[in-house]
Parts: structure tokens; sequence; C-alpha cells
């Protein structure tokens, strides 16, 4: 596997006047060539922060990466100046939000919008820019391309919008884009049409795609390869199908059972299994956390747990998982 | 259950007027909701799903008498409540509370949580002083929370926790119906399960009648007995849950169910989408049936007669031209 993006211990912190939060604590993860790579977890587990870390996007006012490498192409990004991240960003790493609406200029047509990033990274003429821009458009199939290109924002729906940000973000080929929670403000019509797209333009450009997440059904559906992420640090990460088949950290089996399944029976009397909660609430960034993040919520959990934070252990094919007690989470049912 | 329902909706019809021009006069009515109709039994929850813009919300806020109906009726226990005057309505305002999507948001920020529960309480007359604050911890205990937390403030509380106090507050004045508007889907996962389950359980103990409204199909089917799926405006098709998700017969409907993620990756290569393209405006729907626009199966007809919604088999309603009674329940073929 040739890594493409390296995220080796990277420690994302934040001051705020309740202390330092550190939103990312020690998160490594490799990202192949042309792979699809799924990050999940649920609000405040520190996947967006690691998101806007590679692109060098934290707000410098409040937060820094504190430790740790990243790797792109093998160049080292945490050491590069602001007018060098601008060359790579939109350009040969790239990312699309949640809320396309306040990502897009609202002044500017999506025409303009797109040949505008071409010009900068390709140094091509703007007449060459704006066919390219039709052709993408034209790719993520918005219908009528031509004619939206002389469109501003607030003249497309929201699935059309995301459309745009799609073939803007890819417009300068990209090697890696970066997707946080793409489709969440979608309706689910139009996430199935926007997810589709995305993998089948994955196939033919051959990008690798990040997936930022808090869905899991979105992340069975588009990914290969999946980190779960917890109170800033990864727990677990296997191939998308290992994961759903034998999940090993307690907190990924939780997610898995507190989700309500469409794809599940009811039984005869059309009542349906109660769903499991996880008890208790995340915890607190800004104290350190001493031991397993997830022990206090954890019916697994030993005093070793409490104690000693667990390290990533290769359990085989690619499934890594922290947790001192897999052998009897493996056994449970 | 017994059967007379709590709340029962007839025709009903909500516009909301475009204004335009220079002399700002109305262009044009943006036809949130037309023409629905549905009831609720005791201790039932229908489930309203749909995309934006569908009317699913503006259904909630018609019956909470939020906002007044251009049409329809609307009967809660028996006795009509459409046309009350806000100072009539007030005696029917106990039986029927609302959970938000965003409980925050519709609190307080200066008042401690106590209070915000409590409030309801010394409004209806139903408790005061030391006699409310009794109520008040009962209630906290109720829905998994300390009572001791009664003299925290909102933002103190976790989002799940403001959804339990969300539901404490509506659950105060012993009310028949509760009108639920996506009330878990700004929760993660987690505290989903914890609030669903809540909700459950309640509705058995207190024989509940739900009103719920939400996007999520998993969730529904979780929670509904009955779901009424709408487009536009309308209830395309309303039966139990079982049968919707087993032997749903109108198109969109089948649209949605296949448009749904499932978290299996072994079931991804399986699926196909069958509509594409977006959700009409609704203010200018298409003529005839409106979501002939984006089906597979619509012949001409589809394009110019508005389908009735029609009894199909016990207690399934569909509106679709191409499914009949005594139609064949099958799939539709694509007309050539």
């Amino acid at each position: 596997m040739s890594a493409i993006l390296e995220v080796r211990d990277l420690h994302t912190q934040f001051s705020t006047l309740d202390g330092v939060v550190r939103a990312v604590d020690g998160v490594s993860f490799e990202v192949a060539k042309g792979e699809t790579l799924g990050i999940v977890g649920e609000s405040g587990c520190g996947k967006s922060v690691t998101a806007m870390s590679i692109l060098r996007l934290i707000p410098p006012e409040t937060g820094r990466i504190a430790k740790g490498s990243i790797k792109f192409e093998g160049e080292e990004l945490t050491v590069l100046s602001e007018e060098e991240m601008k060359r790579l960003r939109g350009h040969r790493i790239s990312m699309i939000f949640q809320e396309p609406m306040t990502s897009l200029n609202p002044v500017l047509t999506v025409g303009t919008q797109i040949a505008e990033n071409v010009v900068r990274h390709m140094g091509v003429p703007w007449k060459a820019a704006r066919e390219r821009a039709f052709e993408m458009l034209d790719l993520v199939r918005i219908a009528d391309a031509r004619r939206r290109l002389d469109e501003y924002p607030h003249q497309l729906s929201g699935g059309m919008r995301q459309r745009v940000m799609i073939a803007m973000a890819l417009s300068c080929d990209p090697q890696v884009l970066i997707a946080d929670e793409p489709t969440t403000a979608l309706d689910v019509t139009i996430q199935a049409q926007i997810l589709d797209l995305m993998v089948e333009l994955k196939e033919k450009t051959g990008t690798a795609i990040v997936l930022i997440t808090h869905d899991l059904g979105v992340v069975a559906e588009t990914t290969e390869r999946v980190v779960v992420m917890y109170a800033g640090r990864k727990v677990e990460e296997a191939p998308v199908e290992t994961l759903f088949a034998e999940p090993l950290h307690p907190y990924t089996r939780g997610l898995m059972r507190a989700i309500p399944r469409l794809d599940v029976e009811a039984d005869a009397a059309g009542t349906r299994p109660r769903l499991q909660e996880i008890p208790g609430l995340v915890p607190i960034l800004t104290k350190p956390i001493v031991g397993c993040a997830f022990a206090p919520r954890c019916g697994f959990a030993t005093d070793r747990c409490r104690t000693e934070a667990p390290p990533l252990v290769d359990v085989g094919s690619g499934h890594t998982v922290a947790c001192w007690e897999i052998e009897r989470v493996r056994a449970s049912t | 259950m017994s059967d007379a329902p709590v709340l029962k909706v007839e025709g009903l019809v909500k516009h909301f007027p475009i204004h335009g021009g220079f002399l700002q006069r109305q262009v044009g009515a943006v036809r949130a909701v037309d023409g629905v109709s549905f009831s609720i039994r005791r201790g039932e929850t229908l489930g309203l799903v749909g995309e934006s813009g569908c009317g699913k919300s503006t259904i909630g806020k018609v019956v909470l008498k939020l906002i007044e109906p251009t049409a329809g009726s609307i009967a809660l226990a028996g006795e009509d409540i459409t046309h009350l005057k806000p100072g009539a309505m007030w005696a029917h305002r106990r039986r029927i509370q609302t959970i938000f999507q965003d409980p925050y948001s519709s609190m307080n920020p200066r008042l401690p949580s106590g209070t915000i529960v409590g409030e309801p309480l010394e409004n209806f007359g139903i408790a005061t002083g030391a006699a409310r604050d009794e109520r008040v911890a009962q209630l906290f205990r109720r829905v998994g929370l300390r009572p001791e937390a009664m003299r925290k403030y909102a933002h103190e509380f976790s989002g799940g926790q403001r959804q339990r106090l969300g539901i404490a507050k509506a659950l105060s004045v012993n009310p028949d119906v509760i009108v639920a508007d996506e009330p878990v889907s700004a929760l993660d996962v987690s505290v989903q399960a914890q609030v669903l389950n809540l909700l459950i359980d309640l509705q058995e103990e207190f024989r509940l009648a739900y009103l719920f409204i939400s996007h999520d199909l998993a969730v529904m089917r979780h929670i509904s007995h009955r779901i009424a799926v709408m487009y536009l405006g309308r209830i395309v098709e309303i039966t139990d849950k079982r049968t919707l998700f087993a032997r749903q017969l109108h198109p969109y409907t089948e649209a949605l169910l296949s448009a749904a993620t499932a978290p299996d990756p072994k079931r991804r290569r399986l699926r196909k989408r069958i509509v594409q393209g977006d959700v009409p405006s609704p203010a200018k729907p298409p003529p005839g049936c409106h979501f002939h626009t984006r089906c597979p199966y619509a012949i001409a007809e589809c394009k110019v007669t508005a389908p009735p919604l029609i009894e199909v088999a016990e207690g399934h309603h569909v509106a679709c031209l191409r499914r009949p009674v005594g139609g064949d329940p099958g799939p539709l073929s694509i007309p050539g």
C-alpha cells in the first residue's frame, strides 16, 4: 500500500477559558492512493479537527498542532508556510464541507468560482478555465451545465450546491479529497445521489477520499477502511467489512447497537429490539484523560483500563484496536 | 388502545402567501400542507416522514395551533379546536404538548432548569410552591436526571440531557398528545438511543399519543406504529409500519427506502436508486401527481390527474394512479 497521506501522532489543541482542549490526542493513520478512508465518531471526538489540521486550517489565535507529523506525498505539511499551503489547498488536497452555502461566494457565479480556482492553481487562461468549469459541472451531472455556469449559488438547490462544491474540489485533479459530513445537510434521496456520485468519481479520477461522518450507514456504503475516534483518540481501525462484521472495541460495538436499523426485521408482534444505550457522557477534554477514555462508560472496564491507556493492537488483516479487554469483548455476544 | 382517536385531522390545508411586486400584493402561495387527514389513538405513534419542504413540520405547528390552518379541521379528544381563539384554546393546550429538535433554543438561559420544567405547572395552575418542586423532582427522576440538577441552568446540560428536560416539561401537565418534531436529529447516536428508549417507555406508562415527525426512516421504523409518507404537502401513503417496510406501494415510498443508507457494507452493491433530481418547489408543485416529475413509473395521466388517497387494503392508503383498489401489489412496470 503506497500511502499518499500519512498522519503520525497528531495532537491538536485549543486554548479556551476552561483550559486547554485536547481535541486530537495522538491520532495516526494513512490514506493510500485512490482509497476511501472513513473517519467516524460522535460530536467532539476530533474528527473534523483532524481534517482541519491536515489542511492547516486551525485558527492560529486559539488552536495549534502541538505535536505530530502530517506527510503528503512524503512532504511534511506541519512546517510549510501559509503561502506554500495555499498552493496545496484546492489543488492537490481539497475539501468539501457540510453546508455548501457557507463555502460558496454568494456574489460570484458558480462558473467564476470554479474557474478562479483553476486559474490560480493551473495557471491556464481564463477562457480555458471556464471550459474546465463547464466540464466539471457536466462531470458532477448538473443538467444544462452551460447555463448553470452563469448562475449564483442561491439559485441552486442544496443538492446542486454540493455538486458544485464537488466540481470545484475536483477541478484541479487533487490527490486527496477531504469530505467533512458532505451529505449531512441533505435529504435522503439527494444524499444517495451525492454518495453515488462521489464513489463513481473516485473510481474515475483515482482521487483518495477521506470521508468524515457521524453516520455509520454512510460509512458502510462508501468507504473501504474506517477509523473510529473517541475523545480525540483512534480506538479502532479496520477494513469496512471487518469493522461491521466484527467490531472489537466496546465503543464501536456500542455505536452499532445504538442505531435503529432499517435492515433488521421486527419480530412477529412487530415489536423491535430495544436499542442498546451507551450509558453516560463523553469525557471533558480539558481534563487529562487517565487510562482508556471510554472506560467510564464501558461494561468491560477493569482497574487497568482506568489507569493505563491501552495501546493500539494489531489483531490481523489490518484491524487494530485500542482495548485491554479484546479477548473478553470478542467472546461476548 | 381504545379506538376513539385522541387527535383527528381532516382535510388540513395550510397555504403561506407569497407577496411580491411593487405593491406587495399576494402573487402566489406556498402550498405547505394541501389536504391532509389522519388520526392517532391513545398509546399510538404516528410517524410523519418526508423530505425538506414536504410540510411535515407545518402540520405539527398547525396541530399545536401555533399557526392557523387555511382549511380543514382538528379535533382533540373529540372536540373541534380548529377555530378556537387563543383564550378558548387555553384550556386545551394542556392536552397537547411538544418536544422540539433543539430544546436549548426554547429554554430561557437565565432560569434554572427546575423553574423551566415547572413553568407549565404554574401556568396551568396545577401546582405551585413546594408541591410544584416535588412534582418537578419526580419528573426529573422519571426522565433520568438527578433532582439536584434542578438548580442548574440549561447551558450546563449536554444535548441529550436538554432533550430530557424538554421531555420532562412536556410531560409535566399530563398531556394526551405530544408532537415531537425531529426530537433526536440533533443528538449523537449513543444519546439518540437513550432518548428513543425513554420516549417509548413514557408512551407505555402514560398511554401517550405521539405525532412523531422525522426524516430518518430508521428512527421512524423504530418508534412508530403507523407511518404517513408525505411529498410536497400531501400524504402519498399511510399504513402500519410493517406493511410500509415490507409491502410499500407508492413509488415515492419505494424511492425513499431505496435511498436510505444501511450500516451494512455487504448491502451496498445490491441497491438500486430509483429517483434522480431534486424535490420541486412547494410554491410551484407540478400538476397532477406531484411526484410524476421524478417517478420512473409515471404515465401520461399522472401529469394531469392528482391521485386521491384511497384504501387499497385494510388500513393501507395509497395515492397513486397505478395502484388502484384490487390492483397487482407487485412491482410496477416502467412505461415504454
